[in-house]
């Protein structure tokens, strides 16, 4: 495994103007993704985790130019993706693609399976029609799908071969970054594990990095390298799976992983449920300190009236709280 | 003692374009007071069925009981009239359904329909089912439940939709609460909450807890006893420590390790999950006289193909429906 960054992301931010109360007041903005930034080096794999509301999703989206980011940068392979003019960032695409979450709406309904898996070839290569066949072939039997299923319709695959057909469109045009959207959550469990499989085996061998957001933190546990955790459109807390799941730092992250049931009696019996109580605050109107300060078992006054900063506590252990000290203990 | 709820070789038929299949293919059990039993399965094994079987909701013209039979506190619900069913829904049995936000209707109040099992089910005015209904939000720690319960359904987020959901089907305090996925549509953090207010609710009444879920986590939180199906068929039945040490089912040793899992200490290496190979049959397989996860099994023989597994009991309370039960 190689030591390059593939992918690094600065203080990317997304807002969305939202009206409220009517009349002709000014709009106000709804921070979506404030102030985001990591790496991923080349091969790994960074999982995003947070609740819904979090901001993954739009990190995501903005990441792939796929919703605009007001601020920020996403350098991919040494070039700032989205400072690039409409057709250079078209192009640029080859080298990022999607996996979306359900399987039954992202994949044409018109089109064969074979004709879905081309498509970006079609758009993005000037390849000749033997050489796409000879790729589309390839591609069907890196997921596990047979020949003669290239002319079937979407409709005839059961849920897990259409993820398998929207994998081997995402590699089609020999990526080197593959977001992958909650590509596992509409599954059932047993069909889950073999699309984890897949994914895993086709990062080994064609060495691709995975930016990869899910809400499940056992799936997480199993697929990353690094996680970044976020709450209300900021990475509370970032680091290495052993980092992030054997010793969490943020309070926040402290409560998800003891929130998540578990097969395991010795971890049950270990776990002491973190129970956070009410809801996220307003994403309009955020509070002057923490963002989690109001459900937070251990805030300050200092976490209410000062935003805390992410800052490294220990050799790339992040984490945004005041109660962290250098000796990178959890408040808790 | 006689149990609360006794199921015995249920068989419920569906009726589809390809003709008719039993969903639910000779299924027992039973509930005790008090106890909480879950079932696990993947999507079209029959678990939501089970359900509404015991509820008396399988939808009509399409789905009926063809045998068997559901006995509740002695009373047999499969002959019972439309009316003596609609008194026991919500007063002795009731339900939470998956989504919090389509099962609760979106013009109305939260508070009315509270109120409104109240009044139908005990007979309130309104007046003293509207306080009653107060008194049952603060209940499942909705916070200023005063000010929320003229709250409608949107205003309200998905956590807080599931707890008006609890209180509803809580509201004539029912001796059995079947909860058909309650959490799924939920996140993390508020599924431990809706899990922590369950059991609560559970110590204070007593009452028992069918959960029907696909998380195995869950399982092992919430309940005592479990059943899993396949196919529309119980594959096995056990409490539930014994069945996740030990399996004695090839599926229900597939469904618990085909899933990563946190465990206690997170180690660097991580080994390729175990696949469960295929998808489960389709609804025109079911009710075949053979093992109808054989196709998917990696221990099938001949046997598996010719003929239907009984059920195997074990000393310590599992039972499973396989020919190499004791091998698994």
């Amino acid at each position: 495994m190689s030591n390059e960054t593939l992918v690094s992301v600065e203080n990317l931010g997304v807002r969305f103007a939202v009206k409220r109360g009517g009349g002709w007041g000014k709009a106000s903005y709804l921070y979506a993704v404030d102030d985001v930034s990591f790496e991923i080096k080349r091969g790994e794999t960074l999982a995003i985790v947070g609740e819904s509301g979090s901001g993954k999703t739009t990190t995501a989206l903005a990441v792939a130019r796929l919703v605009e980011a007001y601020q920020g940068k996403v350098n991919l392979d040494g070039t700032d993706f989205l400072s690039l003019d409409d057709e250079a960032s078209r192009l640029a695409r080859a080298k990022m693609q999607f996996i979306f979450q359900d399987p039954y709406s992202s994949l044409n309904p018109r089109l064969r399976a074979e004709q879905i898996v081309r498509e970006p070839l079609d758009s993005l290569s000037t390849m000749d029609e033997a050489e796409k066949k000879e790729i589309v072939d390839r591609l069907f039997a890196e997921v596990g799908l047979r020949p003669e299923q290239q002319r079937l319709f979407p409709h005839q695959f059961s849920g897990g071969q259409r993820q398998r057909i929207g994998i081997a469109r995402a590699l089609a045009t020999q990526p080197d970054l593959i977001i992958c959207d909650e590509a596992v959550s509409a599954l059932d469990v047993a069909v889950q594990a073999q699309i984890l499989n897949l994914l895993r085996k086709l990062q080994a061998d064609l060495n691709l990095t995975y930016l990869f957001i899910s809400h499940d933190l056992g799936v997480v546990q199993h697929m990353c390298d690094s996680i970044a955790v976020m709450y209300m459109g900021r990475v509370v807390e970032h680091g290495t799976r052993m980092d992030l799941f054997n010793n969490p730092l943020h309070p926040y992250t402290s409560a998800l992983l003891s929130a998540v049931p578990s097969v395991d009696k010795a971890r049950r019996e270990a776990t002491k449920r973190i129970l956070i109580p009410g809801d996220p605050p307003d994403p309009v109107n955020l509070p002057a300190g923490c963002r989690f300060a109001n459900r937070c078992p251990v805030a300050q006054d200092i976490c209410r009236s000062q935003d805390p900063a992410l800052r490294d506590v220990k050799g790339g252990h992040k984490v945004a709280c005041h109660l962290v000290g250098e000796d990178a203990v959890s408040p808790l | 003692m006689e149990p609360l709820l006794k199921v015995e070789n249920l068989r419920i038929e569906l009726t589809t374009r390809a003709g008719v299949a039993p969903v639910i293919d000779n299924l027992s059990f039973e509930l005790g007071a008090g106890e909480s039993i879950s079932f696990v399965g993947e999507s079209g094994c029959g678990k939501s069925m089970t359900a509404l079987s015991i509820m008396g909701l399988l939808p009509e013209k399409v789905g009926r009981i063809a045998s068997g039979s559901i006995t509740f506190n002695g009373e047999e619900l499969t002959t019972a009239s439309p009316k003596r069913l609609r008194d026991i829904r919500g007063n002795d049995i009731s339900m939470i359904f998956q989504e919090p936000m389509t099962s609760l209707n979106p013009v109305y109040t939260v508070g009315e329909q509270i109120a409104e099992v109240i009044r139908a089910h005990q007979g309130l005015s309104r007046k003293a089912a509207w306080n009653q209904a107060v008194e049952l939000l603060d209940a499942v720690r909705i916070p200023n439940a005063k000010g929320r319960v003229s709250d409608y359904p949107f205003q309200m987020s998905g956590g807080q939709r599931q707890r008006v959901m609890i209180a509803i089907a809580l509201a004539c305090e029912p001796k059995i609460l079947i909860a058909d996925e309650p959490t799924t549509a939920l996140d993390v953090t508020v599924q431990a909450q809706i899990f922590d207010l369950l059991n609560d609710m559970k110590r204070q009444t007593g009452a028992s807890i069918i959960m029907i879920t696909h998380d195995m986590g869950a399982v092992a939180e919430m309940a005592e006893r479990m059943i899993v199906m396949y196919a529309g068929r119980k594959a096995e039945e056990g409490p539930v420590e014994q069945i996740i040490e030990h399996p004695r089912h090839p599926y229900t040793r597939g469904l618990i390790s085909c899933v990563p899992h946190i465990m206690s200490s997170i180690s660097q290496e991580r080994h390729a999950l175990t696949e469960v190979p295929g998808i489960v049959p389709s609804l025109s397989d079911f009710g075949q006289n053979r093992c109808l996860f054989a196709s998917r099994c990696n221990m099938v023989t001949q046997k598996c193909v010719d003929e239907r597994p009984p059920e195997k009991p074990f000393a310590n309370g599992q039972k499973a429906a396989c020919w190499f039960a004791e091998e698994v």
